[in-house]
């Protein structure tokens, strides 16, 4: 199984250890990732804002970059997802934009959860999953802009999505439902309104230990980002501890490789060690 | 021929909520039979799940029941339940429908519904009747006063595993009962199909299992370890195997040839049937092959014993070492002499042979001999090195037994691969276990002989085993050979019978060209009549199991042919196999027997399986089960019915019934909440939904009528109501209003704070109070200022539960747009009202249009037909409503209905006798019933002392207490009580006699006991409620009331009613669409009538509107409409006339008018209709009257539609709403207004898009399917601004044009220019409904419109007999509401004028000429005005025909002349003095009554 990947801004930068333990879950499973070639910025959080032909135009001549054999573009940050189906969704109701490629027409955009969510994938972690993830509990936050809004991105329960859970308790986890799996964890605010950003993470990490969890898990790195710095500086500021974050692809990494696994957490700020080791991880 | 044409006199109607019954009701009383048909098990619907019901607060069910008893027990109702309509044929009048019955298990007429099946059930199933609250066991009776009120079976189908079993066991039934730890009836089900449980639990090969639903999820239920785990509970327990006691000896004398799995159960059977059964066996042990085939370490001998031991102990006979046949000690003949019947089952012992050279060799041996040999204890030692030759199961036995008697290398040769292999699975895993190879593909070539003695066997490669037909016929390739060394082989291919020995010299027997012996598959009879036979000799090798059914059937025919019956009558075995989805189904680990270790194993023969399953892996396994068939089949329940009631043999049928015309009434579900996902329903545990909540409230429900969160059970304190949850969604295509949920959720909130004692905090987010009927708003009001419900106007965005306490937080925005969270204990959703499940099959199995909701189409015009004629609907299925307009419609629909088939009224009427009355003379033997009502009285009143006090009593002969003393079953207890105790009175203490006193009076009649020797006493709504909290005092206070219901009883009289014949004609008053219409139905349905309408021309307000809310051309529909009432030859029409005088009574009324030259007109008729309008009001605000610009609602639709002209400079509109409705003034909703301004702005501006139209708004009740005109108001650009009644809007007239000044929340003061200002005027009663009213009698609301005499479930009906209302002059309502409510007058004037007489007098009032002074107190009290001076005799006389009962004359008279009889002034005093003291006082004995009049009969 190949994809064309898509890893945006993040990835090589403050999201390493999400691309990182992909890539590494990714050659457990059998799945290859392309790295699309001469990538560019999907627009994120600004273009959509401002300019209404690069909002589809940049992700759009992203998406004419996929290989002819490949089914879909697949990706992991929340918007990159969001502004590609964005894109897909217009240029399939109203054609390529002007100065971007041609963009097949049987090709898809995929959430890299889906891809490891069919039968036969969530069969073969968990038995790959030798180090099952017994004895973790944990939430899963999924952030808005994979969810929402459901007509672009085509998620079946936007209210209560549950297939990382699903994922999760493959790979042996115990998973707690939650109120808070899609609430704003303040997204890219993080650059003007850091107070802002500060309570709703925080309110999020608040909730995730009021209903029992060891660690919120997610798959966008801008969600990671917030909910990961926020902790560690609230905690800084007002010594209060929260619950640690992780992708759910460094808990794959976990499950399949152990310690070998843990050192991509060494790029956390809020550390996760501690929460692994007293359950026997 | 001539038959042909006269139209059915039935009429079907489709579903039983209260719209079906009513409409069943009124038909059947108007002289039609009808067949209702329902879904469920029980009929009663949705209403019948209602805790109370919204205006009056009335408990649903207390008013529902009398009406479900009344279906239930009208003897022109026949009731189908569990059916549903297939198809339907032909046209009015004439139509034939198909009508599936699903089997319901249970015979209604032997069911007491005494509830002792479902006592032993041992499956639960989820209650739907408590919307999945709690669980009811799979025999269930929908809900405790269910009618019918007989138990049903909720089953799938047979259960696969039952199925595969050869002999039938009900398998997933005693699996149920382990799983309910009940180990002594699982026994007791595996004991009634199977002897030898014991053994199957270790032996069988299990055909259940492999079939099991479970192998598609994960792996089977391990139904054979459950067996066996239930036979050594039973040891533990027991000692022995509990078998039953053998039956009472017969005489007759059956031989058994064969100790074997067969002939040990033939024995059995044989025995409980009290045959003397005598086995003879050539061996020297008994067993059959369970002994000589089978190795000891998968069956120990011992446990064999047991078995055989309870067979004997229950008095078979075994002749061991008693070969029978040829050579034997008597030939089968001889047994055939020598008894009444013979089974023979010998089994098949002889080994098949291969047929090579060398295979009598030594070395070389055969399996089922080797076994035989090993099994009879001769442990010889085989050779070092054991070729087995065979895949099946014998050689895999034999290959294990080598081993075990001191082989050291096994392998085993067989032709088929490892996939084709007939062995079980399970066998090739002990197989490899104990490290024998298995070598595939080969097949035996030659012995290789040493000294005459084996040294190797040569195989040959075997290419393919079955050919392209699965025919064995094995193809080798002789070029690969395999040259196996050994010492010694065992050939293990198969086994012969040697029948042919046995039969020599029988007579009669024949054999099959295989060899066996031949006999019926079902009957296992031979070729002999009295000659049987089974088990392997019959069927070639085969399963234990399959033997044990064999020897079952032959002893269940023996016993036939003993007892000279049909041996094969009804023996099939035919039944629907249930599969259930396992879909979503989670894998859960089997559980298995442990095994012995490999090192202990090989040592000797112990028992490999080690240890029996746990109790609990036993009841964890068991849990796994999936329950395919739903009922487990366990039979518990036919066992535990006394009454013999329980078939679970019925099968479905087809009916197809013969009537003129159909309703359809089939009801709604409740919207599935969960796809409002925001609200968390499904999700959060404390978030329930409208219906849930009202089962909660219920006494019947699953807490019991206790509140109780979910998630705790604690007692909730803040709760709040969320509205619209799925209505006006265009999401969910849900874009209608549901229209009853704003009052539904308000009654809610109201209920739960009286059940919660005060401190409780109900909070309702709502879009808009759409409190549109009579009476809700003031209903909204009382909620707010009494109850302190609070209302808040938001749009909810999100629930969130919090994971430490489960409460639950609800997000919203006010009006403002502000954002809020507030937490609740609980929260309500009031999901909205969707067609029932299946609504579509139907539509299309009726062939009739639904709308694209899903409710069936109909139109304005006619909201009771649907697309098909002589197929009418009502109730939620035409459109979303509350009751009392589902009550009316219901009635409409079958208005319509009778006059599609008018002509075969009274043709199809049951006929029914009263016993003859009993001699109720002598002194009183009464029997007392004190009620339960559920916990309704009994949580309060010590039910059990009361009864036990009134055993005390003079008179009393007999007492009890009842749970529902309304229910049927408790009916058929009094008459049982009645004829047993020769009761001669009869006294209920339970509730109000208004809704339940004819109930038990007909209960009386039906026992030949006078109908008024009845007396009751209310210690419900006068004890129990009202002194919750001092149960003491009430349990003494319900003995007071006892006391004086049976003081009343002593004085009791028998009263009789007298025929009385009755005008057959009706009169309606006022032309107007109701007026029309009711006369109409009336005439279509065969009736005279007389229409009086004061104005010189038909139409009322209709002439003033110009289109329907669904687009209706109404003056087009109007015209048409006059015309047919103006021809119709049965309606005499008086226009200008003034109705201005009428007397009489129900059936005999005497009216008269005066017409517009002065010529008066004297009308008899039987029935009067009420239908004299409304009218829209003059308003006095916003300068109506200044200004042409400023107009009513109606005058804009006039121009609008019919002048456009008019309007053809107007731009701008400003509408307001309320104009003079819910006011200080009128605080009543005028309910039209809302939706004719809708349609009038749309119409505006879609002629032109450039128009501003501005509706000003309190709330827009554009209730159910008018919602539409709002959504689509809005999608138009209508402009919508609330106001409220701190802020009115002022229009102001100093400009060129009116302006509108409007207060909005968000804008604050808004000024809107109009070319137009209308107004939506108030709706006024008719200014002659006050007159109307006094001349009728009849009352009116505070508001002025008339009055019915119950809100809820009679709409159309006055207090006063033969009197109904219908229209406008009941209330302000839309077209639609009036066609069928005016179409329901009709009906019920109907059930008075479709019988020629009628029955009078009873408990009525009785002057006595002598004392009469004549003082006309009578006549100055009646509130009927019935008591006139008689001019014969010249004293006050009182009409029974018009008397109402109510006692008002005979209390004020001061002579005592007037006496309401059944309310004597003895029977007051009596109940008076036993009030305060327990002195009855002389007791009266009622004289005997030779000669009762024969004219009086009695109703």
């Amino acid at each position: 199984m190949k994809f064309s990947y898509y890893p945006g801004c993040s990835a090589h930068s403050t999201g390493r250890e999400l691309d990182e333990s992909l890539h590494n879950v990714c050659r457990h499973l059998g799945i290859t990732l392309e790295e699309l070639d001469d990538w560019t910025c999907c627009g994120a959080s600004s273009a959509h804002g401002a300019d209404p032909y690069l909002a589809v135009a940049l992700p759009a001549r992203n998406l004419a970059l996929a290989k002819d054999d490949v089914p879909a573009v697949a990706t992991t940050c929340s918007a990159c997802y969001l502004r590609l189906r964005q894109a897909l969704k217009h240029v399939r109701e109203e054609g390529s934009p002007e100065g971007v490629g041609e963009i097949r027409e049987d090709l898809d955009v995929v959430n890299m959860l889906d891809v490891f969510l069919t039968d036969e994938m969530t069969e073969k972690v968990a038995e790959k999953a030798r180090n099952a993830l017994e004895g973790l509990k944990v939430v899963c936050y999924y952030g808005c802009l994979s969810i929402r809004p459901p007509d672009v991105t085509g998620v079946d329960n936007p209210e209560n999505p549950v297939k990382m859970e699903r994922l999760m308790e493959a790979a042996g986890a115990e998973t707690l439902d939650w109120p808070y799996k899609t609430m704003c964890c303040g997204g890219s605010l993080t650059m003007t309104n850091i107070g802002s950003v500060h309570r709703l993470s925080g309110e999020i990490l608040d909730m995730a230990r009021r209903a029992g969890a060891d660690a919120v898990v997610t798959g966008c790195p801008m969600c990671f980002m917030n909910l990961d710095r926020s902790a560690f500086e609230i905690q800084r500021e007002t010594g209060k501890t929260f619950v640690p974050v992780f992708y759910f692809t460094e808990l794959l990494s976990l499950a399949f490789d152990g310690n070998a696994a843990k050192s991509l957490l060494k790029r956390h700020l809020n550390d996760p060690v501690r929460v692994l080791e007293s359950r026997g991880l | 021929m001539s038959e042909q044409h006269v139209p059915s006199g039935a009429i079907m109607v489709v579903g039983s909520g209260i719209g079906g019954m009513q409409a069943s009701i009124d038909l059947a009383d108007a002289g039609f039979k009808v067949y209702l048909v329902e879904r469920d098990t029980a009929i009663g619907g949705r209403m019948a799940q209602l805790d109370k019901t919204f205006p009056t607060n009335d408990c649903a069910m207390c008013i529902i029941s009398p009406k479900l008893i009344e279906v239930g027990s009208h003897p022109d109702i026949e009731l189908l339940t569990g059916s549903e309509v297939l198809g339907v044929e032909g046209e009015p009048g004439h139509m034939k429908v198909k009508v599936l019955r699903h089997p319901r298990y249970v015979d209604i007429e032997k069911c007491t519904g005494c509830g002792e099946c479902a006592k032993v059930c041992p499956i639960e199933r989820l209650n739907a009747y408590n919307m999945d609250r709690n669980e009811r066991k799979a025999i269930y009776k929908r809900y405790p006063q269910a009618i019918p009120g007989a138990y049903a079976i909720e089953k799938r189908g047979t259960a696969p595993c039952r199925d595969a079993c050869p002999a039938h066991q009900s398998a997933m039934g005693y699996v149920a009962l382990v799983a309910a730890g009940r180990f002594d009836e699982a026994l007791d089900v595996v004991r009634r199909d199977n002897p030898l449980p014991a053994i199957c639990g270790r032996v069988c090969a299990h055909p259940c299992e492999q079939n099991c639903t479970r192998n598609g999820v994960d792996d089977p239920v391990a139904v054979r370890s459950i067996k066996r785990f239930l036979s050594d509970y039973e040891i533990e327990k027991y000692g022995k195997p509990k078998t039953p006691p053998p039956g009472e000896d017969t005489g007759k004398k059956v031989a058994i040839v064969g100790s074997g799995p067969a002939g040990l159960a033939a024995a059995y059977y044989l025995r409980r049937q009290g045959h003397e059964a005598t086995i003879y066996d050539a061996a020297p042990k008994a067993g059959g092959m369970l002994r000589l085939g089978i190795p000891d370490y998968r069956l120990p001998p011992e446990i064999l014993d047991r078995e055989i031991e309870a067979i004997t102990g229950m008095g078979a006979k075994l002749e061991l070492n008693y070969p029978v046949g040829k050579d034997g000690k008597n030939t089968v003949q001889e047994l055939m002499d020598g008894n009444d019947a013979v089974f023979l089952a010998i089994g098949a012992h002889d080994s098949s042979r291969l047929g090579l050279p060398g295979e009598d060799a030594e070395g070389v041996l055969h399996g089922v001999d080797f076994l035989r040999r090993v099994n009879l204890g001769d442990h010889s030692e085989v050779g070092k090195k054991v070729a087995v030759v065979g895949g099946g199961a014998v050689a895999a036995d034999v290959a294990r037994t080598a081993l075990r008697l001191g082989a050291e290398s096994v392998e085993l040769f067989c032709l088929e691969s490892r996939e084709e292999m007939p062995a079980w699975q399970e066998d090739i895993e002990d197989l490899e276990d104990e490290h024998i190879t298995i070598n595939n593909s080969w097949g035996p070539k030659e012995f290789v002989l040493e000294g005459g003695k084996l040294k190797s066997v040569q195989f040959k490669r075997c290419t393919q085993v079955f050919d392209d037909e699965h025919r064995f016929n094995p193809q080798y390739d002789e070029n690969e050979i395999n040259d196996f060394a050994c010492d010694t082989v065992i050939v293990a291919i198969g086994q012969r019978i040697l029948a042919a020995d046995l039969l020599e010299g029988t007579d009669g027997v024949e054999l099959t060209t295989r060899g066996t012996i031949k006999a019926d598959p079902v009957t296992m009879q031979t070729s002999h009549a009295k000659v049987f036979a089974g088990g392997d000799a019959q069927s070639g090798p085969s399963l234990a199991i399959e033997a044990i059914a064999a020897g079952r059937r032959a002893a269940e025919s023996i016993d036939r042919l003993l007892k000279g019956e049909d041996i094969r009558a009804g023996r099939e075995w035919k039944v629907e196999v249930a599969i259930p989805s396992i879909e979503g189904t989670k894998p859960v680990p089997r559980h298995h027997e442990s095994k012995l270790d490999l090192d202990y194993r090989l040592n000797g023969f112990s028992e490999v399986s080690e240890k029996p399953l746990s109790a609990e892996e036993a009841i964890d396994e068991a849990k796994r089960c999936l329950r395919c068939g739903i009922c487990a089949e366990c039979m518990l329940c036919v066992e535990a019915c006394k009454a013999g009631a329980i078939d679970h043999t019925m099968l479905p049928k087809i009916d197809e019934i013969e009537v003129g015309s159909v309703v359809l009434a089939p009801g709604f579900d409740q919207f599935d909440a969960r796809a409002a996902a925001e609200f968390g329903y499904g999700r959060w545990k404390n978030v329930l939904t409208g219906m849930e909540f009202e089962r909660m409230l219920s006494a019947t429900g699953p807490s019991e009528g206790h509140l109780k969160r979910p998630s705790d059970g604690v007692e909730p304190k803040k709760v709040a109501w969320i509205q619209c949850v799925a209505s006006r969604d265009q999401r969910m295509d849900h874009g209608y209003c549901s229209g009853v949920c704003c009052m539904f959720a308000t009654k809610e909130a109201v209920i739960a704070s009286e059940h919660a004692g005060g401190d409780f905090d109900a909070t309702v987010f709502y879009m808009e109070m759409r409190a549109t009927g009579k009476g809700f708003d003031e209903y909204v009001d009382r909620a707010k200022n009494k109850y302190g419900v609070r209302y808040i106007r938001s749009m909810v965005s999100r629930v969130d539960e919090l994971p430490e306490t489960k409460n639950v937080r609800v997000t919203y925005l006010d009006e403002e747009g502000k954002s809020h969270e507030e937490e609740f204990d609980m929260l309500v959703l009031s999901a909205g009202l969707t067609p029932t499940d299946g609504i579509k099959e139907l539509a299309k199995r009726l062939d009739i249009e639904l709308n694209h909701y899903g409710f069936a189409k109909t139109n304005n015009f006619d909201p009771v037909g649907t697309t098909r004629p002589g197929v009418y609907v009502s109730g939620v299925f035409q459109g979303p409503k509350d009751i009392p307009e589902t009550v009316a419609q219901a009635s409409g629909a079958a208005s319509f209905a009778m006059s599609a088939t008018a002509g075969g009224r009274g043709t199809q009427l049951s006929t029914f006798d009263v016993p003859p009355e009993k001699d109720f003379s002598g002194d009183a033997r009464i029997g007392v019933f004190i009620c339960r009502c559920g916990i309704n009285i009994a949580s309060t009143v010590d039910v059990v002392d009361v009864a036990e006090y009134a055993k005390t009593l003079p008179g009393v002969v007999y007492s009890e207490e009842v749970l529902f003393s309304c229910s049927q079953d408790n009916q058929e207890n009094i008459k049982k009580r009645i004829k047993e105790h020769n009761l001669n009175r009869l006294v209920v203490a339970s509730c109000t006699p208004r809704t339940h006193e004819p109930l038990f009076q007909k209960t009386l009649e039906e026992t030949g006991v006078n109908r008024y020797l009845f007396s009751m006493a209310n210690i419900r709504e006068q004890c129990s409620w009202v002194h919750s909290t001092e149960p003491e005092k009430a349990t003494s206070k319900a003995k007071d009331l006892v006391r004086m219901a049976i003081a009343n009883a002593h004085h009791l009289k028998p009263l009789y009613k007298r025929p009385q014949s009755l005008i057959q004609t009706g009169m309606v008053l006022g032309g107007g669409l109701a007026g029309m219409t009711a006369a109409l139905q009336l005439a279509e349905q065969g009736f005279e009538v007389t229409l009086v309408e004061k104005n010189d021309r038909l139409g009322g307000n209709m002439r003033f509107i110009y289109r329907t809310h669904d687009g209706m051309d109404v003056q087009k529909h109007l015209k048409e409409l006059i015309e047919k009432v103006q021809n119709h030859p049965r309606i005499t029409l008086y226009l200008g006339a003034k109705f201005y005088k009428t007397g009489g009574f129900l059936g005999n009324f005497e009216s008269e008018i005066k017409l517009a030259d002065g010529s008066t007109r004297t009308i008899y008729h039987g029935t009067t209709i009420v239908a004299i309008g409304a009218h829209e009001s003059k308003p006095k605000r916003f300068g109506y009257g200044e200004d042409e610009r400023i107009l009513t609602q109606m005058t804009l639709e006039g121009q609008v539609w019919n002048e456009p002209e008019k309007l053809k400079d107007a731009k701008d509109f400003v509408m307001i709403q309320c104009v003079g409705s819910r006011d200080e003034e009128r605080p009543y909703c005028s309910k039209l207004c809302c939706s004719q301004s809708l349609k009038n702005a749309i119409q505006l501006k879609e002629e032109d898009p450039d128009r501003e139209i501005t509706i000003l708004f309190r709330e827009m009740r554009s209730y159910g399917l008018k919602e539409e005109l709002f959504t689509h108001a809005r999608k138009l650009g209508v402009r919508f601004v609330r106001f409220d009644l701190d802020h009115l809007p002022e229009v102001k007239l100093d400009g060129d044009r009116p302006t509108v000044q409007v207060h909005d929340d968000t804008a604050g003061w808004l000024t809107i220019p109009a070319d137009r200002v209308a107004l939506a005027a108030a709706i006024d009663p008719a200014e002659d409904s006050v007159g109307v009213a006094e001349l009728l009698k009849v009352p009116r609301t505070t508001d002025g419109f008339f009055l019915e005499v119950h809100q809820k479930l009679a709409p159309v009906s006055f207090a006063s007999d033969g009197i109904f209302l219908c229209g406008l002059a009941h209330g302000p309502k839309p077209a639609e509401e009036t066609i069928a409510q005016a179409a329901a007058t009709a009906a019920k004037a109907a059930t008075v004028l479709a019988k020629p007489e009628m029955m009078v007098g009873g408990q009525v009032s009785v002057v006595d000429p002598d004392k009469c002074a004549v003082c006309l107190c009578c006549v100055r009290a009646c509130p009927y005005g019935v008591p006139v001076i008689s001019s014969e005799d010249g004293a006050a006389y009182i009409e029974p025909a018009e008397c109402q009962g109510c006692g008002v004359c005979a209390s004020e008279c001061p002579g005592k002349a007037i006496q309401l009889q059944h309310f004597s002034d003895a029977q007051i005093a009596a109940m008076t003095r036993v009030a305060v003291a327990e002195n009855f006082g002389e007791l009266p004995t009622l004289p005997a009554q030779p000669n009762r009049d024969s004219d009086q009969t009695r109703a």
